[in-house]
């Protein structure tokens, strides 16, 4: 089966800034992947080129198509939200979901119905007179209810409060995903996420510096937290980044041999967001 | 209901002043024609009759036409810079409707649509006054406002400057579209600056003015394109009421000059420009997703 996504040498360019520099990354259909990096590393140039908002150098296939041309029939199969909510303001909430329904052949309105019938959301509301955790509520319930193949979240629940994030990833995991779906999904709240996703990408200036399955993870990193006598010694397995915190020093390390490491600590493996870290600040050494 | 007509619905959500402004200016007038002071003229034979429908029938068109064509202006500018200043944009852009649709549909709304809104509503209008103008001052007055070739002739105008302006203005809908879809802030001060900005170059650096005299022609020129001049006396027609004389042309369809319009190679040119400036506007709405 050919892969959902497929970037060979995308790079983008904003006058001499560098966006995205040859990044080279392959996403299977029916994964949930997070795409995780600083501000201004590339994240949403990776998107909006994935999304056919941008132009771009290299080769991109999405869905099968070049997202930049064929963008209106990409977003059949692929829908996103972008940022922030950005539904238009003077728009009413019944206008949205009729337009959608009118335009979208996977749209089904029942099922928007049923989400927007939880929030407390009437539908002649206008978008400006809704807050901003109802604002992204409206888009989501809209963005959930197409049967899309790919589905782009880009920071989905800024402005939600901690149990709407939650509602809204439990409803992801359990409502919306199965095999046929792929999810992308970016944010800055590595933490929220990190136990849903099945891969990870790190971006960083530009370049791909990870990209693997959370599975993956344990075979390919371990982290062992080392007291000051075994210090030395640990070094020597050549750690690609430390990080001192409470009297330990906790080493990081890429392909380790566990059993050499489980000398000097207890040997685990990193969390995504520990691991996050220690590749970003790691890869500056 | 294709792509065209939801795009075409939800520019009458956006921008609800399409029909309000012309219902306002209906509103107005009959309400002047409620309330106003009418001057009784005797309307004693046909022609005077005719003459005097004529020319209010003609009022009240150019009245809604002049609201329409700023409006129109405005609704150009603003029609591809709104969703981007509110970021909006982006949303529009998830759904499966190309950006050349979406583009065209804003055109057809501004060129086709709020024309054919106007076009309604002055006829509803005409049509209200007539009676109010009858039933409170003389049935000839308001008779005069209901010759029903006349109001047939005032048909076709309406249907022929829609056509008519929609083909000479093109090059300057889609400028404005150009600038709407690609500049930043003060969409109206950077429809206005290229061109000046060329004006002033040509003048200060070669002393001629071919700028002015193109983008003047443009302008200006709709009118000489479109009607006949009347040098031919035949064209003229005068009545005389009690004491004055009045001088018109003497039908609507005498004043259509379609020939002269279609034949005329300015009306291609500009047509052609307008369809590459427009070609232009699609490919900006494909590039610039931000302000």
């Amino acid at each position: 089966m050919p892969a959902l996504i497929e970037a060979r040498d995308l790079t983008k360019k904003y006058g001499s800034f560098v966006a995205l520099d040859r990044a080279n990354f392959t996403i299977q259909s029916g994964r949930i992947v997070g795409l995780i990096g600083p501000n201004g590393a590339g994240k949403t140039s990776a998107l909006r080129a994935i999304l056919g908002l941008t132009a771009y150098e290299g080769q991109l296939q999405v869905l099968g198509r070049e997202p930049f041309r064929e963008r209106a029939l990409l977003m059949n199969d692929a829908c996103f939200i972008a940022d922030v909510a950005v539904m238009p303001s003077w728009m009413r909430v019944d206008q949205a979901i009729d337009f959608v329904a009118g335009v979208h052949p996977r749209f089904r309105r029942d099922r928007a119905l049923g989400l927007l019938a939880k929030t407390q959301i009437a539908g002649k509301r206008r978008i400006r007179e809704l807050s901003k955790g109802m604002k992204t509520q409206v888009h989501l319930a809209l963005t959930m209810a197409i049967d899309a193949r790919l589905l782009v979240l880009d920071e989905p629940t800024l402005g939600l409060d901690i149990l709407a994030r939650r509602g809204f990833y439990d409803a992801l995991v359990d409502d919306y995903m199965d095999e046929s779906r792929t999810i992308l999904i970016t944010t800055h709240q590595v933490e929220e996420v990190e136990n849903l996703l099945t891969d990870v990408m790190f971006i960083d200036k530009g370049h791909i510096v990870l990209d693997c399955s959370v599975e993956e993870i344990a075979t390919r990193y371990a982290a062992v937290a080392v007291t000051a006598d075994h210090i030395d010694a640990a070094r020597a397995e050549k750690p690609f980044y430390e990080h001192r915190t409470l009297g330990k020093t906790v080493l990081y390390f890429e392909q380790p041999r566990s059993e050499a490491l489980a000398r000097f600590g207890e040997v685990h493996t990193p969390s995504v967001s520990d691991l996050f870290v220690a590749k970003l600040s790691g890869g500056a050494q | 209901m294709s792509n065209y007509a939801w795009l075409i619905k939800r520019e009458f959500w956006e921008n609800r002043a399409i029909w309000v402004v012309p219902c306002i200016i209906g509103v107005l007038l009959i309400l002047s024609a409620l309330f106003g002071h009418i001057q009784f003229l005797d309307l004693n034979t046909p022609q005077q009759s005719r003459v005097v429908g004529q020319m209010t029938l003609s009022a009240f068109g150019a009245t809604f036409f002049v609201v329409m064509s700023i409006y129109s202006t405005w609704y150009l500018l603003d029609c591809l810079y709104a969703d981007r200043k509110d970021r909006s944009v982006l949303f529009w852009k998830s759904l499966p409707i190309s950006d050349t649709t979406t583009v065209l549909s804003k055109l057809l709304v501004a060129l086709i649509v709020i024309p054919l809104v106007y076009f309604v509503a002055a006829d509803i209008t005409t049509l209200l006054v007539a009676f109010v103008v009858s039933v409170r001052a003389s049935a000839a007055l308001g008779g005069a406002m209901w010759h029903a070739d006349l109001w047939l002739q005032l048909q076709v105008l309406w249907l022929y400057v829609i056509v008519t302006t929609a083909i000479w203005f093109l090059p300057v809908s889609a400028w404005l579209m150009v600038i709407s879809a690609w500049a930043k802030r003060a969409v109206m001060l950077w429809s206005i600056l290229p061109p000046l900005a060329l004006y002033l170059v040509e003048r200060w650096f070669f002393g001629t003015h071919y700028v002015l005299t193109v983008l003047g022609h443009r302008l200006l020129g709709y009118g000489p394109q479109a009607f006949h001049s009347g040098a031919d006396s035949s064209f003229w027609m005068t009545t005389t009421f009690n004491n004055d004389q009045i001088t018109t042309p003497s039908s609507i369809w005498a004043m259509m000059d379609p020939g002269s319009f279609f034949s005329s190679p300015q009306t291609w040119i500009g047509a052609v420009i307008g369809a590459a400036l427009v070609v232009g506007a699609i490919q900006l709405r494909l590039r610039r997703t931000e302000i």
